[in-house]
Formats: structure tokens, sequence, C-alpha cells
């Protein structure tokens, strides 16, 4: 495990002035991973851009975990169709050139 | 700078209450907030305007010099007092404009820059992601590209794998907007637009392209020499072909993005040429070939 990708949940709690317990419900209703080391739980660094995100759909909307869960399921089903999308207009660019 | 109209904004009359404004902000914000709105600068904008009129009509003292002096910010004699007494902290929220200000000059200039956004909230974001697009044309996407790119002023070097597609994103981490209050920088997303070449079509990670082949070769056989995107290669045609076969060059495609060494197949349609402007001595030697 790189720990250099980590960060101690305790800091993301006070850089992002949330709640212990906030983490904690995001990572029950599997929306985060976390992970103890030497019993000190992480998070890790690369999700912090999603786990931002999550942060402010809560703070500025005032959308519980749950409903983050259900906007989180969607925004990803959009990336996936916008690929999607992509691939098949370079599709279509082969037989129109 | 023009007066901005922040009761309009959020849909509300003057008599607005305290409730009112928040949910009418809340409806609003719902529906434009740019985490649920990507790619849409509209959207964004929207949400700019709302995030400012909720700052000012959700903090009853602003509200009052909002409604008292709104209309005739320049001329109020308190406003001008106010204004030079006001403290200038700078502090930029994610979504905020291009340059990291957020708010309209007509905001600034009557409240100052931003104290915090969302009623004084202090937490550290990360600053705001940037979009830049780079056309590349074909013969250069099959190679792998060093650019360096001027983003917001700054030179940024950026390596453009081989077999990038048309319409790909990458992300260049931390070259984005500031952090505000210490956060760490946004990433730049560039978007990759590769032009059509006239010769070589592409289909994912391989290429088509069409061939003349002159009459003789494609009945009798042989060898022709055709130009690919790595030079050129010797091709051998097969007796009696026909015109619009295809044959396959495995590994002469475009390379595989970030698999090196791998690269996707050429497919070579032949278009079989009729000779014209016959002799009479060749138009004789079609007949009897014709009714051999």
């Amino acid at each position: 495990m790189e720990t250099d990708k980590l960060l101690p949940t305790d800091k993301f709690c006070a850089y992002y002035n949330v709640e212990y317990s906030f983490v904690e419900t995001l990572q029950e209703i599997g929306l985060i991973e976390t992970v103890v080391i030497q019993e000190t739980q992480f998070i890790h660094i690369p999700h912090l851009q999603k786990i931002e995100r999550i942060i402010r759909l809560h703070d500025d909307l005032n959308i519980n975990p749950e409903g983050i869960e259900a906007v989180q399921t969607l925004l990803d089903r959009i990336e996936r169709m916008n690929a999607e999308v992509i691939l098949l207009k370079n599709r279509l660019r082969f037989y129109e050139s | 700078m023009a007066f901005v109209d922040y009761y309009q904004i959020l849909g509300l009359d003057k008599t607005a209450s305290e409730k009112d404004i928040k949910n009418a902000y809340r409806k609003l914000a719902r529906k434009y907030h740019p985490d649920l709105n990507p790619d849409d600068k509209e959207a964004q904008k929207k949400f700019q305007e709302l995030n400012e009129a909720n700052e000012v009509l959700s903090d009853a003292e602003k509200r009052k010099k909002y409604d008292q002096y709104g209309k005739d910010w320049q001329h109020g004699e308190e406003y001008q007092r106010a204004q030079q007494s006001r403290s200038r902290s700078q502090q930029g929220y994610g979504y905020s404009g291009d340059e990291g200000g957020g708010f309209s000059d007509f905001f600034e200039s009557m409240f100052g820059s931003s104290s915090g956004f969302g009623g004084g909230r202090q937490v550290k974001f990360k600053g705001q992601d940037y979009k830049a697009e780079v056309s590349l044309d074909l013969r250069e996407a099959y190679e792998t590209q060093k650019k360096t790119l001027t983003v917001n002023g700054k030179n940024i070097r950026i390596t453009i794998p081989a077999g990038i597609e048309n319409g790909q994103t990458i992300k260049i981490a931390g070259h984005g907007g500031n952090g505000s209050n210490g956060g760490p920088n946004g990433d730049l997303y560039i978007t990759f637009t590769i032009a059509n070449d006239e010769k070589f079509r592409r289909s994912g990670n391989d290429i088509h392209i069409k061939e003349d082949v002159d009459l003789y070769t494609a009945v009798l056989g042989g060898d022709i020499v055709i130009e690919t995107l790595s030079g050129k290669v010797k091709l051998n045609v097969k007796p009696e072909t026909q015109n619009g076969t295809a044959v396959r060059l495995k590994g002469k495609g475009f390379p595989v993005y970030k698999n090196e060494g791998k690269f996707g197949d050429l497919y070579v349609t032949f278009n079989v040429r009729i000779p014209t402007n016959l002799t009479e001595r060749q138009k004789e030697l079609f007949t009897e070939l014709s009714q051999s």
C-alpha cells in the first residue's frame, strides 16, 4: 500500500471542515473507500476530487448521502454515455469521410 | 457596470421572506449546479449568479444595503463611505469565473470581494478545473508528440501519447485554477480533435486506404508499393484480384493508445483501373481475349 497516496481521515475532516460521522456514512453506503493502517483510517488521495463533489452536493444542495449516491450513479452513467457518443461519432466520421 | 437584480435572478419580489429566498435558491441551485451539469457553461454562469444573489439576499445586512442603494449604488453617500471602509479579503470559490473572481463587478463594487461563500464557510477547496482544446492531424496523432501549451499565461509542456483518439480528453493534474483557502490546484482537461486525412481513414486502431491497381496486375498478379503511415511497403497482388477486394496488413495500422509497440491493422481496398486510350492493336487483343 502506497501511503503517500493516502490522507488520514481526521486530517481530511479538519481540512474540509466536515464531521467524521459524514465520512463514516459515505463509507457505509459505499460512496467512498477508506483503508485502516495501524488503527488509523485513511482516504485515498486520488479519490479526493470525487469526495469534494460529494461535499459540494451535500453542502450546496442539502442532498443526503443516499441522494448523493443516486446522483453519483447518474453522473457516472452520463460519463459512460459521453464516452460512447465519442466512439459512435468517430465511427460515423469514418463512413462520412 | 450594470445593476444586477438579485430578486429577479431568484424569481422573487422584494417582499420575499428569508425562507422564500432559501427555498428559491435551493430549487434553482439544484437545477444549475455545475456538478449536475458537467460541461455546461451556461449552467455554470447561472449558478454563479444564483450564488451571488443568495450571498446578498440571505445576509440581512447586505440585503438591507442592497435594497437601500442597489439601483443607485453609484450615488449613495453612505455607500461611498461603506465602500471606503470595506475590507478587501480575497477569496474565490470553486465555480468562480475563468480568472477566479466569481462575483460580478456590481457585487464587488458594492460589497467588496466575497468574504466567504455560503455564509462564511471556510473550507479548503480544490481550484477550478480548466478546459482546453488541441487539434492534431492524423499523422501527428500517429506519433507521440511533445507540445507546449499556454494556459492562462503559463506555459505547460505536455506529452501526447501516440494513438490518441478524436474527442479524447486527458487530464493534466494540478494545472487548473488555484485552490481556495489553501486547497489544491484544479486540473487541466485537454480535449483533442484529430482532423481527417485524405488518404488514411481511421476506425479505432485500424486504418483503411484505397489503392489503385492496373488491370494487368489485377489479372496476372504482381507486386505494388503502397504508402503506409510508417513508410512504404511492398504488397503482393494475387492473380485474378477483383475490384473492391480488401487485404489486411497486420500491425500496419494505428498505434494503440498507451500500449507501446502495439498497432492496429491496415486494410487496403483495391481499385482496379481499366486502361484508357487503347491502341488499335490493344483493342484487337482484348477482342481476341473476349472471344477465347
